[in-house]
């Protein structure tokens, strides 16, 4: 096998189980489903005689002004069009994604500062193969989670006559690959920085302005706002893994199979490219901090 | 089995490395001096292929090296300062060992594990979390990793730092003996004293330049500018250091309680005419010893004075 | 005291603040008023001085004029208001429009009419322009004409009826009393019918409006810019307009307005295809399907509504018009397939002092003569122990409808809390036994 392979495997091997034996993990499991056991009850309790009234429900109402007042009306219809699942695939999803890709970028600064990384290099493994062994026990620890949180659900729409809608699934595979762009971005923050707090620093700060500017140029508040977002999201958005993700959505929602692979394509090559200059930087930077 | 040939390394306008030549014979304890920002540890990453140098190159093994050439990257092995603080505290020293076995695919990896904590005498920990060892322990635990695929070259970064006498002495013998076993063993330390136990030939690195590369005891005589003779005597008579002074080849003499200590041209042994003289005036030498110059000695010397033995004695290797 | 005092005229200074609280402020603008179609019908909007762009529908007659009035703010609705019967003054011109040709075209205004004509579809628009305008609405008129005319025929036809049934009664009277055979009047009284009330004219649904004159734009898509030009030829300081010109994305797709019994003036309706609709079963609902077509939401809210607020990258469903003799095919778990036609109701109060009310199935000739449905639906009715309804909307033809299918589904909250409590704390339990089993392992 190739070396780096071989070493991308056998460091991958114990990032999974140092992952599994450590609490943060499951805690963030838990809090993940715990949030989509809330989500669940509280729109079966704001479920009256002519369908779901988000009014009926205390969480709900908060949830749904909030959204409403933010994106429209249509939006808020749309996102509970087949249920509560779609919402709360995506709130479910954040504890363990923003669990993972923190920790991921906080652990890569700590190891290049103490000079664990560089303790590894001294043999057979580089900087690569250290940060794709991080990436698939991310991607690994992602799958888990997405099989248990989609199990829960099911369940949970068992025992109250509740169904997950194509919606929910199409959406779930391509959290899926967007979770792989954002641990992308989590290594490449990391290979641009020295240690830790630069890292996350840089990583949520990347995440945040991918979020900020797809958001603005998604809403219906101050068209100044939606007209400045919307010119940086033109310019950003070949490297935003949100602009994928949004496309892919939208043509699935047009029964455009196709072109929502396509969009799932795009995803995985835009986490390939980034993953790609990291190695880069990394080669350049080297291990030392 | 090791050689560099002008080998630089450069961070922006500053020249951490500057046209450094080594050349380390297979089998030999090498030691690496230079205080602090000299370049030792650029060179060594260098040398390990963790740093490009900005110019000149490396050989090892008679074969030109870089950071791509795996092959001889697995004939090296490298115990650093320290162990890094807080990592794998989650593994036991079996696994942290096992991990590294299988990054080099050893084969019968669980034999040979067993086998080196067994020399350095931690076979009874090896379940135990690393995290509770001493000092020593990881250090013991680092020098097994680094042995784990058998090297041919081992590179110590100041290996007996924060160690007590027990543990330097524990790591002093281990490095014998595995220079014994006919290991390539570059030391990079502080302490001097410990390196004139165990180096056979050193080198002294000074504001990037190599300034001395000799065997241990060539570079001390080379450096020392005269011979301390130390006479212990019954008793020290108070006229009898201004006698002794007197002596044609007496440089110096002073009074130590009841040593006295004499500077001679190093050229020559006046051991002899020495207790010829004190017996003729009726002392009694209880020993009389050469007193060479010390490590720590040539090395203040020569960065003190900013010795360049290339550049006067021996000329460029 | 002192104190007091200050505090009562604190007091009165805040009530006079209430009392003369702030009034609208009416700034005289000019505007581009809109008449746009909007799929379904023909709204009026209109582009104050400060919204810089215009959105119409695409390959659609739409309706521009230009005038000053008076705008303002009504913060009771957050909206935007015009005050035209204070001031109102239009303005004739041309309107440069510009854009996806080379050349800027000129327009000119044009009279126009538009009316909605009875059809198998409840929708059919048409504008008549220029000559044909005239023709309908002179047509129109004279519809309207004979109509009056045959009411007025109408109302002395039945005077005279009247007037012959009351004396017929009275010579009846009369001679019964008197004794005589009176057998041939009543034949004749009973022959006698009163005269037929004239038909309103049904040939529309909504008559033609009186002609105006407007800028007609009917365009693809696309983005234009648009200027009014005054009849001495110079451009009207600020009125430059962009003007969006969107079509819808799909057509062709079902949707449901659904009226639970318990709140039938309280309708929902069903867009997004894939929806579900959960309830809780505690009442039957009564659905009317309906064509709907796909427009951007922010376009489309702003067609209608030219101040309003909306997503510009979200599509949203918008209802056009029932569908026509539908059939609702309705599955049940374990049960047959059947189809339900849609059929007339009508909504009894309860009477007496109680509150509420009930639907039922309106009976013309008995209970509810002379009276009219309260509301035609496909009526489906649900129970609790129904899990699942399936519903499947035909055409006339007993074509299944694309993008009709829905499901019903009645929620059945359960003791789901503890068995998902469980569930969550999933992870936790195995976090414990995998930290317990990895304990053991170390050696201390």
């Amino acid at each position: 096998m190739n070396q780096r392979a071989h070493a991308t495997s056998v460091l991958a091997k114990r990032r999974i189980l140092e992952t599994l034996i450590s609490p943060g993990y499951y805690v963030a499991q838990t809090i993940g489903l715990v949030l989509a056991y809330l989500l669940v009850a509280g729109f079966v309790r704001a479920v009256d005689s002519s369908g779901f009234n988000y009014t009926l429900n205390p969480a709900y109402e908060l949830i749904g002004r909030s959204l409403v007042g933010a994106f429209g009306a249509t939006f808020v219809e749309k996102l509970f069009s087949e249920g509560p699942f779609l919402f709360t695939l995506y709130i479910a999803f954040l504890p363990v994604l923003l669990y993972l890709a923190v920790s991921s970028v906080f652990r890569f600064g700590l190891e290049k500062k103490v000079g664990a990384l560089e303790l590894l290099t001294y043999g057979p493994a580089d900087g690569t193969s250290y940060f794709l062994a991080a990436l698939i026990k991310d991607i690994l620890m992602t799958a888990i989670y997405l099989v248990v949180l989609l199990l829960f659900l099911f369940i949970a729409g068992l025992l109250n006559n509740l169904i997950l809608g194509p919606s929910f699934y199409y959406s779930l595979v391509i959290l899926f690959f967007l979770s792989i762009a954002i641990y992308a971005y989590g290594i490449f923050a990391s290979s641009l920085t020295d240690n830790s707090a630069s890292a996350i620093a840089v990583f949520l700060g990347l995440i945040l302005f991918f979020i900020i500017i797809m958001m603005g140029s998604f809403t219906v508040v101050s068209g100044y706002v939606r007209n400045l977002a919307s010119v940086l999201a033109w310019i950003i958005k070949w490297i935003s893994p949100l602009f994928y993700w949004d496309l892919a959505l939208r043509f699935v929602e047009m029964g455009n199979w196709g072109m929502y692979f396509i969009g799932v394509a795009l995803l995985l090559l835009l986490s390939v490219v980034v993953l790609f200059i990291s190695h880069l930087t990394i080669k350049t930077r080297g291990v030392r901090a | 089995m090791i050689q560099t040939r002008n080998l630089t390394k450069r961070y922006g306008s500053f020249t951490a490395v500057d046209t450094v030549n080594l050349n380390i014979p297979a089998g030999e304890i090498y030691g690496f001096l230079g205080p602090n920002g000299a370049g030792k540890t650029s060179t060594i990453m260098m040398l390990l292929g963790i740093v490009k140098p900005t110019a000149g190159e490396i050989r090892l093994f008679d074969e030109p090296y870089s950071s791509k050439r795996l092959d001889l990257r697995r004939r090296i092995g490298m115990v650093p300062e320290k162990h890094p603080v807080g990592m794998w505290t989650w593994m036991t020293a079996g696994e942290y060992l096992q991990m590294f076995a299988e990054l080099f695919s050893l084969e019968e990896a669980n034999r040979r594990i067993d086998h080196l904590l067994e020399r350095v005498g931690l076979a009874e920990v090896k379940n135990k979390k690393f995290s509770e060892f001493s000092r020593g322990m990881l250090q013991k635990l680092s020098f097994v990793r680094a042995l784990l695929h058998d090297p041919d070259i081992l590179f110590l970064d100041e290996p007996i730092s924060g160690l007590d006498p027990f543990g330097v002495k524990q790591i002093r013998d281990l490095i014998l003996e595995e220079n014994r076993e006919g290991r390539t063993i570059f030391i990079s330390s502080h302490i001097l004293s410990e390196m004139e136990k165990v180096c056979q030939r050193v080198a002294i690195i000074f504001g990037g330049k190599l300034m001395a590369e000799d065997q241990m005891k060539s570079l001390l005589t080379t450096l020392a500018k005269d011979r301390e003779i130390h006479v212990d005597l019954e008793e020290l008579p108070a006229e009898l250091i201004a006698k002794v002074k007197k002596l044609k080849f007496v440089q110096d003499a002073i009074g130590a309680e009841k040593t006295l200590i004499v500077k001679v041209p190093k050229t020559g042994d006046y051991r002899k005419e020495l207790s010829k003289y004190l017996i003729d005036q009726n002392l009694v030498p209880l020993s009389i010893q050469e007193k060479s110059l010390s490590l720590e000695e040539a090395f203040v010397t020569i960065t003190k004075e900013n010795i360049n033995l290339f550049a006067g004695i021996g000329g460029e290797k | 005291m002192k104190v007091l005092r200050i505090s009562a005229a604190l007091l009165l200074l805040l009530c006079a603040g209430v009392l003369f609280a702030d009034v609208p402020v009416r700034e005289e603008q000019f505007i581009y008023s809109i008449l746009a179609f909007n799929g379904k019908d023909y709204a009026g909007t209109f582009a104050r001085k400060d919204a810089d762009t215009v959105y119409l529908v695409a390959d659609v007659d739409n309706f521009l004029t230009v005038r000053n009035v008076f705008v303002y703010f009504w913060p009771i609705t957050q909206d935007w208001k015009t005050d035209t019967s204070a001031l109102n003054i239009p303005f004739e011109g041309t309107l440069e429009l510009s854009g996806r040709e080379a050349e800027a075209q000129m327009l000119g205004m044009i009279p126009y009419t538009y009316y909605n004509i009875r059809g198998e579809y409840e929708l059919n628009w048409k504008v008549a322009k220029e000559a044909e305008a005239e023709a309908a609405w002179q047509h129109y008129q004279e519809l309207m004409d004979a109509y009056w005319q045959s009411v007025s025929a109408y109302y002395e036809k039945r005077a005279l009826y009247e007037k012959m049934l009351n004396e017929l009664t009275v010579t009846i009277t009369k001679l019964r009393d008197a004794g005589n055979d009176v057998t041939a009047l009543i034949d004749t009284l009973k022959e006698l019918k009163a005269p037929p009330e004239p038909q309103y004219p049904t040939e529309y649904i909504v008559p033609p409006v009186p002609i105006q004159k407007a800028f007609i734009l009917n365009l693809p898509v696309g983005e234009y810019q648009i200027r009014f030009f005054t009849q001495d030829g110079k451009i009207m300081e600020g009125s430059e307009r962009r003007i969006v010109v969107f079509e819808k994305r799909r057509a062709e797709a079902i949707g449901l307005e659904v009226i639970p019994g318990d709140k039938w003036t309280r309708p929902v309706e069903s867009k997004t295809p894939s929806s579900v609709l959960y309830i809780d079963g505690s009442t039957d609902l009564y659905i009317r399907p309906f064509y709907q077509q796909e427009y951007n939401d922010l376009f489309y809210e702003k067609m209608r509504k030219n101040d309003a607020k909306g997503n510009p990258n979200l599509m949203k469903w918008v209802r056009i018009q029932q569908v026509p003799r539908a059939r609702v095919e309705v599955t049940r778990q374990a049960a047959e397939t059947r189809m339900v036609l849609e059929e007339p109701f009508y909504v009894e109060q309860a009477k007496g002092a109680a509150l509420g009310y009930q639907i039922v199935p309106f009976d013309p000739e008995g209970k509810h003569k002379d009276r009219e449905p309260s509301l035609q639906a496909f009526h489906i009715p649900v129970s609790k122990d129904q899990r699942v309804i399936r519903l499947r909307v035909q055409d006339k033809e007993g074509q299944y409808l694309p993008s009709s299918e829905r499901q019903i589904r009645v929620i059945t909250p359960s003791r789901i809390g503890i068995v998902s409590l469980i569930l969550a704390a999933c992870p936790l339990i195995a976090m414990i036994i995998v930290m317990v089993r990895r304990s053991r392992r170390y050696t201390s």
